[in-house]
């Protein structure tokens, strides 16, 4: 599948990646959170909350955001990030709008 | 009764050196840099000058700073961190870390809200504030623009949620301040291509009046917004070197066929300076020792030097009766010397008058072009550094000089006891610091 290139103004969500499955994106996700939060890792499970359990405050929310579209070359819209609470929502976001960008449309 | 204070580290990111002794065996050698400027900057106007003096890339992680602080801060802070970051590892002062998440420390063994932080910038987060600008503009228009309209929009993907921090001149200093803990006083000034100098200046003189013990002070400046906008504001306002002939040989302080300045995509230098005594007990060598600062302003125009020099004259006599250093006790005078016909004339007339041609002179804007508020402190520091060295860079492309002064033609030993650095800045802003060796 070819990469989607971004061009200046055009809104890719998310290039064709190879390797999205469930677990390479819990992965990255886990290992952005650990490195954003300054926390262990074994601590990044699904069901943590950002902000109760592994100290977010607003400015790590943002930083957060960007560093995950940085991770996977990406935008998150702000109304998607206002409703990501727990590491499992920011995977399930990522899934889903990776899920989105690969499915079936007319070759490029 | 005034303090003494004294230099212990210098940090600098130049075009011809990303670190203080890179960028100083560069001067020493004579290496610039200087290259034609963006192919793609012509796609949107037409330049008289098509030269500028392109920085290197800088290892931010190398000087601690973090992925998250490069995606959250202008280009002028995080040169302003890097440049910091070689200061206190030059004056061997260790940090204590205080919060991992946020990236700050603490400097042991000093009471923070004596120590603070002052920096000169021209145009501070110009460039974070016109790539938003972009985005903000061009996102409406895109879906009525052609492919071929479209490859001349270059626009961020994302309005940065730190837009504004990231354009407020002040975010340079106030990262500092934050990084290091530093709760004295935090100041910006803006004061053109003087600034930086006036922000050590005004450090200096809050560490000898006895309101601060420590300082990081400096310049930092970062001109490159991606289309080539900020340059073609001096380019058409006719102050960048025209003969562009030879790309080698046009920036030419000083020289009769000079024609202009040579545009830096930016710079940064920040001082550590000290309060003298708390700084030898510590074990800690000073660079040079500041004996004076003085300011004066013309009062004549925003872009032409008055063409008596009677402010500045003014300035530079009164920093030596501050610093008890009389003109002929001078050694060296590191000249503002931007390349342009009107400000080495009335430049090297003031040096004249005043010092004759005894003095070593060089212009340090030879080998780095200017950098607007950067300059004067990177010139502050390559004046620091001289002293330490007692030896300092050539006037580089000085053939035939529009005055017989005693120009530095190539390093050698030099005896440098007393230095004197100065500023000229548009608006007629003038800065004067006067540094000797340490005894």
């Amino acid at each position: 599948m070819a990469r989607a290139r971004r061009e200046g103004g055009t809104r890719h969500i998310f290039p064709k990646e190879l390797d999205m499955t469930i677990s390479s994106i819990e992965e990255r996700v886990v290992k952005t959170v650990a490195d954003i939060l300054k926390v262990a890792p074994d601590r990044v499970v699904s069901a943590a909350r950002l902000r109760e359990d592994l100290g977010a405050d607003s400015l790590d929310m943002v930083s957060l955001m960007m560093d995950l579209e940085r991770e996977f070359e990406g935008s998150i819209s702000d109304e998607a990030a206002a409703k990501v609470a727990t590491v499992g929502d920011i995977v399930a976001l990522i899934s889903s709008l990776a899920a989105q960008k690969t499915a079936v449309s007319p070759a490029s | 009764m005034k303090r003494r204070v004294v230099i212990t580290g210098i940090g600098v990111i130049a075009p011809n050196g990303a670190d203080t002794e890179t960028f100083w065996r560069a001067c020493l050698s004579g290496t610039t840099s200087v290259a034609s400027i963006p192919d793609h900057w012509r796609e949107y106007a037409e330049f008289a000058s098509t030269l500028w003096a392109p920085l290197p890339s800088v290892d931010f992680p190398r000087f601690r700073i973090s992925r998250i602080e490069l995606m959250q801060q202008d280009r002028t802070a995080l040169m302003a961190a890097a440049a910091a970051e070689q200061a206190l590892a030059m004056a061997g002062l260790v940090l204590q870390l205080r919060d991992e998440k946020k990236n700050t420390y603490t400097l042991p063994s000093f009471d923070a809200a004596r120590c603070g932080a002052a920096m000169g910038t021209g145009v501070g987060g110009i460039v974070s504030f016109s790539r938003n600008q972009d985005n903000h503009i061009q996102t409406p228009l895109i879906p009525f623009v052609n492919q071929e309209g479209r490859r001349l929009l270059r626009h961020p993907p994302r309005f940065h949620p730190f837009a504004v921090p990231m354009t407020m001149p002040n975010s340079a200093a106030a990262s500092l301040g934050i990084r290091y803990g530093l709760t004295g006083p935090n100041t910006t000034f803006c004061n053109a291509c003087a600034a930086g100098l006036v922000a050590i200046g005004h450090a200096y003189a809050a560490v000898a009046r006895g309101s601060l013990d420590l300082a990081l002070c400096g310049g930092t400046e970062f001109l490159d917004e991606g289309y080539g906008g900020i340059f073609r504001a001096f380019d058409i306002a006719r102050t960048l070197v025209r003969d562009c002939a030879d790309p080698a040989a046009a920036n030419r302080p000083f020289d009769k066929r000079r024609s202009g300045f040579l545009f830096a995509q930016g710079g940064c230098a920040v001082l550590l300076i000290e309060e003298r005594e708390a700084a030898l007990r510590c074990g800690r060598v000073p660079l040079a020792e500041i004996k004076a600062y003085a300011e004066s302003f013309d009062a004549y125009s925003v872009m032409a030097l008055e063409p008596g020099g009677a402010a500045a004259s003014r300035m530079i006599l009164e920093a030596c009766r501050d610093a008890s250093v009389a003109p002929h006790e001078i050694d060296y005078i590191n000249a503002h010397a931007t390349g342009t016909i009107q400000n080495d004339d009335v430049e090297s007339s003031i040096i004249e008058k005043i010092f004759g041609n005894r003095p070593l002179v060089n212009a340090t804007k030879s080998l780095t072009g200017h950098a607007i508020a950067a300059s004067g402190a990177i010139e502050a520091a390559v004046a620091a550094l001289s002293i330490r060295d007692q030896t300092t860079h050539a006037c580089k492309n000085l053939d035939d000089p529009v005055r017989p002064l005693n120009f530095v033609r190539e390093p050698a030993a030099f005896p440098i006891r007393n230095a004197l650095t100065h500023s000229f800045a548009f608006g007629g802003h003038n800065a004067a610091l006067i540094m000797s060796n340490v005894s």
